[in-house]
């Protein structure tokens, strides 16, 4: 060993072989989740339980998911592992990235333009999280277009707002966000999916070359799947009737609270929104 | 760790050989080479180590029977203590080449693959694939790096070996350094050693296109030939029958091609214009096979190459009308031809562009390795028998045991010393073994001996002989200085000559236009075929051309790098050999092995089993002298390899090989 | 027209079809990248050369030597180069040809240049400090190797009898990795592998597949295996398998085959156990 080993020098395998798994478990496993309950917008309509009829029964199953994970024991907990996983992921994600240099130009082949996606996906992510968890976790609001707060009571129709940039309309501001998620979800999906084929080997599970490929079309399989949810998730909650969703989720309220309690968080949340007196009309009327 | 240094020349087999085994006694080396040692000329060997091993040994055969091969494919022209030392030592050497992780080819109950090489009736060759020499060379970079890491061996790579420093007069003169200089800086300096080991190698180069590596011009060995170390056996230049012919130089299709199977053949019809594979068996003439019926396609190389250059040249047999005969493999299974004879058949894939496995290969001979260098000597070892012996045939009981010391004595201190106190010459650059042929599969075995059989004899000498009594360190540095001065302003000379190049193209003053000539003139008139007449034109042209060469100019004056000037600098040298090689030719008045004369068509072993020694005059002249061989383990008989009696005439021509280059 | 070929247009099949249309007693054109010496500007030179029969890089570059001026009639000085054994085993060879890192002497004219006028452009490896023109210092890569003890630990050279034992198959794995020639094309095509002159630095730096798969090889050797736990820990630090970025053009620029890729998850494998094994068992 050298005698002017670093912390970082001394313990880097350890740091490698972490950023490696933090990218599966918990943010890979997560990620997996979090599609799966967004696009459940859309896949929710075959959700025959679900207290609503046609595509609105998607909304009712999304929501019925966020309250489920909103009531999930040692939630801030989980948050908190994943907050730190995915930054210590994208710092030392970053770093890495930096020590290449890529030559897709020269070598023009398919696994050379994953090496050189992988890192651009990585970047992207990073960014898209960020705003991602800014406008939507953090309430900065004022990062969105049309000021729309998320709320885990008015899942599907805070989102359409944040997604649509107005409550009314798809503005074109709207757009730009909703193809900003379109992107972010598409780069997070590959950074996953190939990060999760190429830690197969670097923790030495794939040797062979067979080996390789065949754990590269169960990854491209998942990755087309994820790929499927997340593009769903985003279109769903463009096509979603926004008013319609927010009937339902306030019948959910009611239901889940009681009359008073959701009263008290309908106003609160009403309150708090920009676009607040045509919400209040729009309450009014679910209301009746 | 000793104080006196060993300096080793060359990082093929027998320098890396060497450096292991004097680096392992405690002795530090510093080893040179004009590039990294893993990227020698060794790698270009393809076929095989030959050695007894217990299949062929229950079969019949011995170290004795591989002694005998050697010396009988060699046409009685090498001294014969020596290799019987070397077959005795053979397998010993397999085995360690093993314990460092060759990667021999294995049979299917794990052990050491064999297969049949010209010049024996036994699988006594190990191999691994077809480029055992690239591997065998692998494993002793890897020692070397080993010792490199422990601070035992310094490796100066890219620097190019100038001139031996000689110290003292007469009986008293011996080796004590070189002179050396970095192709990247040109900077030229001395280094002192108690011993220096050349292991440069062969002389391709001077036959232009060859088999060999760029590096392998003979510069070393002139320059130590001219600083007044002899040259022996010049003229035995071996012509492999099997090259591919190339634009830039003669590829390499090994003997293993023909071990392994292969058959050699040109259509019966001449100008028959078909392709190779819609010619039926009947209408091919498998001329090898019809006249040797024992060796058949592994008669020795010469035999080889002069029967296929008789076929081509004398009888207009060659295929296309051309210069070519058709080494083929296709009826041999794809997947075995890739386990073992893979590395040569991508070579011709992708060189000639054609696949072996399925339609036949087309090659011709090229020049492709030196039996003659510098001469050695060594101290005979405890075998004397009373009558030299007669042929030894399979499963005769040997007359002598395979103990260490047999044949030459283990440590003795002038084992492959050259006659310049200090200054040994171990693998392709000696004389030692080969004789007049040298027999496939070889040159690895002698390579790999002389480094380490002899590399003990380099310790002793520095622990024991002149260096542990007057060592080098004491020696006067002007010693140094006045060969580094030499050396400054012969390059200095050289390339000064380009600041004043008018036309850098102009043949007659142009390195490469004179190398190439030189080249052409060497392989028309001292290679497969060879007549009195015909070398005195060639010593002619190389007069001239020396003429031309003192006129020499460059087209390249940097002091950074100069590539022009290393090479110039060796055209020099080179036609220095050419012209001891073809003076040896010419003196030779008999055909012998790889030496075979028109004008005196048989071997004559009353005058000429004699090692033909040269010496350099301080006018630039040659000396020749004939010395006797010591050849009395095994009685000279004929060397026919079975051929047929009705065949018995030799191939004779006049004919030059127009486009044997 | 005259072209120069694109990298991605060298495969076989493109070589194959360019060979058989190859037009004889044409001229092709060299675009040489040059530079006089370390710290000296680089500067390109063009060179007509008449193509003869079986003509490959080496043969030109000889022909320039002989004949050193440009295209545009200017004297030159011969370009520099490394080469020696020209059958493409010895690895002296390697330049960038067309963008793409490989040996000089097995590109033959008619593969890469079948029509009057071709371009076929030269450059150094760019990995690698540039002694001079084409010629360039590649000690770090034999560094590598010393790095990871790619060695077997004999007990010298005395007679001590016939190695272990091997079968085929073993013999047949250890024999492809065996023929790495250390000629760095893996590592010019590695986008992990960038240029470093700094000498200190090389035992922190990226060792390239080549290295990585050599310890592998040694690994896998019965007495080699001793050294097993030196090359992993090596391995572990910065610079080891981990910094490698699984773009896998090692594998596709390999001359000669060496299945790299599988070397690396080998290695990778072998990593994760040994640090387990450290981990649970202290050493």
């Amino acid at each position: 060993m050298r005698d002017n080993a670093g912390l970082l020098h001394r313990h880097h395998l350890l740091l490698r072989r972490l950023h490696s798994l933090t990218g599966i478990l918990p943010i890979g496993v997560f990620l997996i989740f979090h599609l799966t309950t967004n696009s459940s917008v859309l896949w929710g309509a075959i959700n025959t339980r679900a207290d609503a009829e046609g595509l609105a029964r998607g909304v009712a199953t999304f929501q019925h998911e966020v309250a489920w994970i909103n009531n999930m024991p040692g939630l801030l907990l989980i948050e908190i592992t994943l907050w730190v996983s995915i930054g210590f992921h994208s710092v030392l994600g970053v770093v890495y990235a930096l020590s290449g240099k890529p030559n897709v130009r020269l070598y023009a082949y398919r696994d050379n333009w994953r090496y050189t996606m992988q890192r651009w996906t990585g970047y992207i992510g990073i960014l898209f999280i960020f705003y991602h968890v800014a406008t939507l976790r953090w309430g900065w609001s004022f990062l969105v277009p049309g000021g729309a707060q998320w709320s885990h009571h008015f899942a599907a129709s805070t989102l359409a707002d944040a997604l649509r940039g107005s409550t009314t309309s798809i503005t074109p501001a709207g757009v730009g966000v909703s193809l900003l998620y379109f992107v972010g979800v598409t780069s997070l999906v590959f950074h996953f999916a190939n990060g999760l084929w190429t830690a197969a080997i670097t923790w030495g599970l794939t040797v062979s070359e067979q080996a390789q490929k065949r754990w590269g079309a169960v990854c491209t399989a998942l990755g087309a799947g994820l790929m499927l949810a997340g593009w769903s998730s985003v279109i769903g909650f463009l096509i979603t009737d926004r008013d319609q969703a927010r009937g339902i989720e306030e019948r959910m309220l009611i239901e889940h609270y009681g009359e008073d309690r959701a009263d008290q968080i309908i106003t609160e949340h009403g309150h708090a929104d920009a676009d607040t007196d045509h919400n209040e009309q729009a309450m009014t009327e679910t209301q009746d | 760790m000793s104080k006196e240094r060993v300096i080793v020349v060359g990082g093929g087999l027998a320098g890396l050989a060497a450096s292991v085994r004097i680096a392992e006694a405690g002795v530090p080396v510093d080893l040179f080479s004009m590039v990294p040692v893993k990227r020698s000329h060794s790698v270009c060997a393809q076929g095989g180590i030959n050695a007894c091993n217990e299949v062929a040994r229950q079969q019949g055969y011995s170290e004795y029977q591989h002694f005998d091969e050697t010396i009988y494919g060699g046409d009685y022209l090498a001294d014969q203590h020596p290799v019987l030392e070397m077959a005795n030592w053979a397998p010993r050497v397999i085995d360690l080449l093993d314990r460092m992780g060759v990667p021999f080819n294995r049979t299917s109950e794990s052990n050491r693959d064999l297969r049949l090489f010209g010049g024996s009736l036994f699988k006594r060759t190990h191999f691994a694939g077809a480029t055992t020499g690239q591997q065998l060379l692998y494993a002793l970079d890897e020692q070397t790096r080993r010792y490199e890491a422990e601070g035992k061996v310094t490796k100066y790579e890219f620097w190019e070996f100038l001139w031996p420093v000689l110290e003292g007069e007469g009986d008293d003169r011996r080796c004590v350094g070189i002179v050396a200089q970095d192709m990247r800086t040109m900077q030229i300096r001395a280094l002192r050693a108690g011993a220096v080991i050349m292991a440069t190698g062969g002389c391709g180069l001077v036959f232009g296109k060859s088999t060999n590596s760029v590096i392998c011009t003979g510069g070393a060995a002139s320059r130590c030939y001219q600083a007044g170390a002899w040259y022996a056996n010049a003229e035995m230049i071996q012509v492999h029958p099997t090259a591919i012919p190339g634009a830039d130089k003669l590829r390499l299709m090994s003997e293993s091609a023909r071990g392994e199977g292969g058959r050699v053949w040109v259509p019966r019809k001449q100008g028959d214009t078909r392709k190779p594979t819609d010619i039926p068996e009947a209408e091919r003439l498998y001329f090898l096979e019809e006249k040797y019926p024992a060796y058949g396609n592994l008669v020795p190389r010469d035999i080889a190459s002069r029967e296929i250059f008789d076929i081509c040249v004398n009888q207009g047999m060659g295929v296309g009308g051309q210069n070519q005969v058709y080494l083929d493999l296709t009826h041999k299974d794809p997947e075995e031809l890739d386990r073992k004879l893979g590395g040569i058949i991508e070579i011709y894939e992708k060189f000639v562009g054609d696949d072996p496995r399925k339609t036949p290969m087309r090659i011709f001979p090229g020049v492709h390795y030196s039996m003659g260098g510098m001469w050695t000597t060594y101290t005979e070892g405890a075998y004397h028998p009373d009558h030299a012996w007669g042929e030894h045939r399979p499963g005769d009981p040997t007359p002598v045991d395979t103990q260490a010391g047999r044949g030459m004595k283990h440590g003795a201190t002038n084992n492959m010393m050259t006659n310049i106190t200090g200054l040994y010459a171990f693998g392709e650059v000696n004389f030692a073994y080969h004789g007049a042929t040298r027999l496939g599969a070889n040159a690895l075995l002698s390579c790999i001996f002389d480094g380490l059989f002899c590399g003990t004899s380099v310790v002793n000498y520095i622990q024991t002989a002149e260096p542990s009594h007057e060592p080098t360190t004491d020696i006067d540095q002007s010693v140094f200085d006045r060969v580094v001065a030499q050396e400054q302003s012969k390059a200095d000379r050289l390339v000064a000559t380009a600041s004043d190049n008018p036309d850098p193209t102009d043949a007659a003053h142009n390195p490469y236009a004179i190398a190439k000539e030189m080249g052409d003139e060497m392989t028309a008139a001292c290679t497969v075929v060879k007549a009195g007449p015909r070398m005195e034109r060639c010593l002619a042209k190389l007069a001239q051309l020396r003429e031309r060469y003192a006129g020499v100019r460059l087209a390249d004056g940097a002091m950074w790098t100069n590539q022009t000037l290393s090479f110039a600098r060796a055209v020099g040298d080179m036609l220095v050999l050419a012209e001891v090689i073809a003076q040896g030719s010419l003196a030779r008045r008999e055909s012998r092995g790889s030496h075979y004369r028109t004008d005196f068509p048989d071997r004559d072993d009353d005058n000429f089993m004699r090692t033909t020694v040269a010496r350099h005059n301080p006018d630039g002249t040659h000396t020749l002298e004939f010395r006797p061989v010591r050849a009395d383990l095994v009685r000279p008989r004929a060397r026919t390899y079975g051929q047929k009696a009705s065949d018995k005439k030799s191939p004779v021509t006049d004919r030059e090989p127009a486009s044997a280059t | 027209m005259p072209t120069t070929a694109y990298a991605h247009d060298s495969t076989a099949a493109w070589r194959r079809a360019n060979r058989e249309r190859a037009l004889p007693g044409r001229t092709v054109i060299l675009k040489i990248k040059r530079c006089d010496g370390p710290g000296k500007p680089a500067r390109w030179e063009s060179f007509k050369v008449p193509v003869e029969p079986g003509m490959n890089v080496i043969a030109a570059l000889k022909h320039i030597a002989a004949n050193p001026v440009t295209a545009d009639a200017t004297h030159t000085t011969p370009v520099v180069y490394d080469a020696n054994c020209l059958e493409e085993v010895c690895g002296a060879c390697t330049m960038v040809i067309n963008g793409h890192a490989r040996q000089s002497c097995s590109c033959l004219l008619d593969e890469y240049a079948p029509r009057e006028g071709d371009t076929i452009t030269l450059e150094p490896m760019s990995k690698f400090p540039v002694v001079r023109d084409l010629w360039v210092d590649r000690s770090r890569l034999f560094h590598a190797l010393t790095r990871v003890k790619a060695w077997v630990p004999i007990d010298g050279t005395y007679d001590l009898g016939a190695g272990p034992k091997e079968d085929p198959a073993s013999q047949q794995d250890r024999y492809g990795m065996s023929e790495c020639m250390s000629c760095g094309c893996c590592l010019e095509a590695c986008p992990q592998y960038t240029h470093e002159d700094d000498e200190s630095k090389w035992d922190t730096s990226f060792v390239g597949a080549h290295a990585i798969s050599q310890a592998r090889l040694f690994n896998e050797h019965p007495t080699g295996k001793e050294l097993k736990p030196d090359r992993l820990d090596e391995l572990m630090t910065p610079g080891g398998v981990t910094d490698c970025g699984n773009a896998q053009n090692c594998v596709k620029a390999c001359p000669k085959g060496i299945p790299l890729t599988e070397s690396i998850a080998a290695i990778g494998r072998q990593v994760t156990l040994r640090a387990f094994a450290r981990f649970f068992q202290g050493k």
